[in-house]
């Protein structure tokens, strides 16, 4: 019974639809004599970075262009030109002094013209164009769009994203907040074995340093020895080495996508205990009852007790 | 049954109803409705998985005489057919739009998605652009943010506000300034200055700018500047440079880190060079601090031999801190212009993650077919083969049936 409920639920959008244009029957009846075009969508456009680009020979079957008005003003309604091909729009465009924006660089550019207060995305677009990337919707689902689950990818996830997402994360590290929160990060890092992630940092630097000069390799010694040398050292451990600060300060993000708490950080940065090593940028003076203030000290209590 | 289900599916009754209403009144209303069969294999155990999943998104006009008022909605029912269990649910959108209030508000009250300069977020909540205020429009928002899980929808405690005044009927020039503001109960967690700028020049310039300055780090978390110059419209150049400083949450600890300034410089080229070729190319460099960079060189054919047929080739190369990326993707597209349409590709990677590991290849090789039974009505197939350092085979696919309306 419950099945039959939800197949229902499935086609009930579907059917509605055929409730007004007559019965499937005589819709599929009527596909032989119908005009041919791309099924007409409240989105009809494909992603443009990937199938479009100004300049191309224009499709056999698409709407003229309507003419251009001399003195046409900046922010022309776009709606009557939402089903030209995007390559269309230079045919009006040209010597208008607007410069094509639906180009081979869309994907990395589009951000800027979307903030724009008087965009006018939403004369060719809806809402549902955008968040079928942000979000994870499926509607707009293209031949050439992948699907790795019921939520579409953009085309930046490419080949095998499980392995490669970590380089293009350092392609500008904040595209991936602009759709992701850390948890997302956090949430699926936390099902993986932290060995499977490690990063350069957090490998064995320590096997080839010598301890002493002349002295010899710190691979020779046990765990056990570490305190010989290292009295009340923090990192017994040799899964550690000096490069875990450079990294750090060039992709913090990356240290949250799996410390999402922070804990492990305050071995040694917290000011209660430990090494005590400031972690705080340059400014810090300057900022830290910015921060104390509007996180109600929520962030500063962690590692200090006066603040 | 969990509150955005009930509202998606008293939506699909909704709109079900008007649907059958709309011949006896001036309603006009219009949407896509995809069925779609979706299997895949899971990315932590491999397991085999199926789902199938009903989106719909609809537009409604014509609800009052004045033709100010119109709705818009946007969501997705799955179920796990493999695994069983509830029917999800994701509604995206879904909001009503109200043109013209007192001739100077435009007002949208609702699930949406809001983006200023200063910042972008998907909220349960309002928009109201003000108008006919002279060369100036104001925008407010505000509203608590809608959060998605892999599953379902989060109860959230964020919330979301802004304002934004942006310069009006200058011609060829956007100027605009915001503010956005974020909460996690009652904490600030954001606090930021937005700044978006365009100006055209000699008809064939654009300048642009873009910045957002946080207000609680008093640094500039996002600046950039760059510009296009398109002597022709068949060619484009763009150069910019872009910088970042990575800003967290206030109330996360990580906001407390120092770190270093992302940069980066961009060189693109756009060109048509013949009518049926399109070229396009690029190189990045990005600095990282602390002696670490990476250069990005991207190319790029589009080729229409005919109507019919379309080839895209593109290429792009990292080098340098992160890992090495080298790849290609290329595709073929044909329509008989008529009622079908097929493609395939090949998208090729070979990647480094770092020194201490060796080269790995990651393939995806997929076909597709749309085929349109009327205007209004088609189905497509998509499957893929992906071959990579997890999967010798790994073939995951979808089916669709799209019903515009």
């Amino acid at each position: 019974m419950k099945r039959l409920l939800i197949i229902a639920l499935f086609i009930l959008g579907a059917a509605i639809t055929t409730a007004q244009a007559g019965s499937l029957v005589i819709m599929l009846a009527q596909a032989g004599s119908e005009a041919p075009a791309p099924p007409a969508a409240v989105e009809t456009k494909p992603a443009p970075a990937a199938t479009e680009a100004p300049g191309a020979p224009a499709a056999a079957e698409t709407k003229a262009a309507p003419a251009k008005t001399p003195g046409t003003p900046q922010k022309q309604d776009h709606k009557e030109y939402a089903e030209m091909e995007v390559k269309e729009c230079t045919s009006c465009h040209k010597g208008s002094g607007i410069s094509p924006n639906h180009d081979a660089d869309w994907l990395r550019g589009h951000r800027l013209l979307a903030v724009k207060p008087q965009k006018n995305c939403k004369d060719c677009h809806n809402q549902s164009f955008c968040l079928d990337c942000h979000t994870g919707g499926g509607i707009n689902a293209n031949l050439e769009t992948e699907n790795p689950t019921v939520n579409t990818a953009p085309s930046s996830h490419r080949t095998d994203w499980r392995e490669i997402h970590p380089i293009k994360a350092h392609d500008n590290p904040q595209t991936c907040t602009r759709c992701h929160r850390s948890q997302f990060c956090s949430d699926c890092h936390a099902r993986f074995r932290g060995e499977d992630l490690m990063v350069l940092s957090h490998r064995k630097g320590w096997s080839n340093l010598q301890a002493g000069s002349p002295g010899p390799a710190h691979s020779t010694f046990t765990a056990d020895q570490c305190q010989s040398c290292h009295l009340n050292g923090l990192l017994p451990k040799h899964v550690w080495s000096s490069d875990h600060a450079r990294e750090a300060r060039r992709n913090l993000q990356a240290c949250q996508s799996c410390h999402s708490d922070g804990q492990v950080c305050m071995t040694c940065h917290s000011a209660r205990t430990g090494l005590r090593v400031n972690p705080h940028p340059r400014n810090w003076d300057k900022v830290k009852n910015s921060y104390k203030n509007k996180s109600s000290g929520r962030s500063c209590i962690v590692c200090h007790d006066n603040y | 049954m969990s509150q955005p289900r009930r509202i998606f599916i008293a939506l699909l009754l909704l709109i079900a109803g008007l649907g059958a209403a709309q011949s006896a009144a001036a309603l006009d209303v219009h949407g896509r409705s995809s069925t779609q069969y979706i299997w895949y294999n899971d990315i932590e155990d491999g397991s085999q998985q199926a789902q199938l999943a009903e989106y719909l998104s609809f537009s409604m006009n014509g609800i009052d005489s004045a033709n100010k008022l119109s709705m818009q909605g946007y969501g997705r029912l799955n179920y796990d057919l493999k695994n069983g269990g509830d029917v999800q649910s994701r509604l995206y959108y879904l909001f009503a739009d109200y043109k013209g209030l007192a001739d100077r508000v435009d007002v949208r009250l609702g699930r949406q998605f809001v983006n200023l300069s200063a910042g972008s977020a998907l909220i349960d909540g309002i928009q109201a652009d003000i108008k006919n205020l002279g060369w100036v429009g104001v925008t407010l928002l505000g509203g608590r943010d809608v959060l998605f899980s892999e599953q379902d929808t989060m109860t959230s405690h964020f919330y979301s506000g802004g304002v934004a005044m942006y310069l009006v009927g200058v011609k060829k020039t956007d100027l605009d300034v915001s503010y956005y503001r974020a909460y996690d109960h009652s904490d600030v967690t954001r606090d930021i200055l937005g700044l978006n700028f365009n100006q055209y020049l000699l008809d064939s310039v654009k300048f642009y700018a873009n910045a957002r300055y946080d207000l609680t780090a008093e640094v500039f978390n996002e600046a950039l500047a760059g510009v296009k110059y398109f002597p022709k419209l068949d060619m484009m150049l763009t150069a910019e440079y872009y910088e970042s400083y990575p800003t967290f949450d206030t109330t996360s600890i990580f906001s407390v880190f120092a770190v270093n300034k992302y940069q980066e410089g961009v060189l693109k080229a756009d060109y048509t060079a013949l009518a049926w070729l399109d070229l396009s190319g690029g190189v990045i460099r990005e600095t990282y601090g602390d002696g670490g960079d990476a250069t990005v060189y991207e190319v790029g054919f589009r080729m229409r031999p005919s109507h019919q047929l379309t080839v895209g080739i593109f290429y792009d190369n990292r080098i340098g801190y992160g890992g090495d990326l080298n790849g290609f993707k290329t595709y073929a597209e044909y329509s008989d212009l008529k009622k079908l349409k097929v493609a395939a590709g090949i998208d090729y990677d070979v990647y480094q993650r770092d020194d201490m590991t060796g080269d790995e290849i990651a393939r995806r090789y997929w076909a597709a077919t749309r085929y349109n039974f009327t205007k209004k009505m088609s189905a497509s197939l998509r499957v893929e083969d992906n071959v990579n350092a997890n999967y010798s085979k790994d073939v995951r696919g979808r089916a669709t049936f799209d019903v515009d309306f």
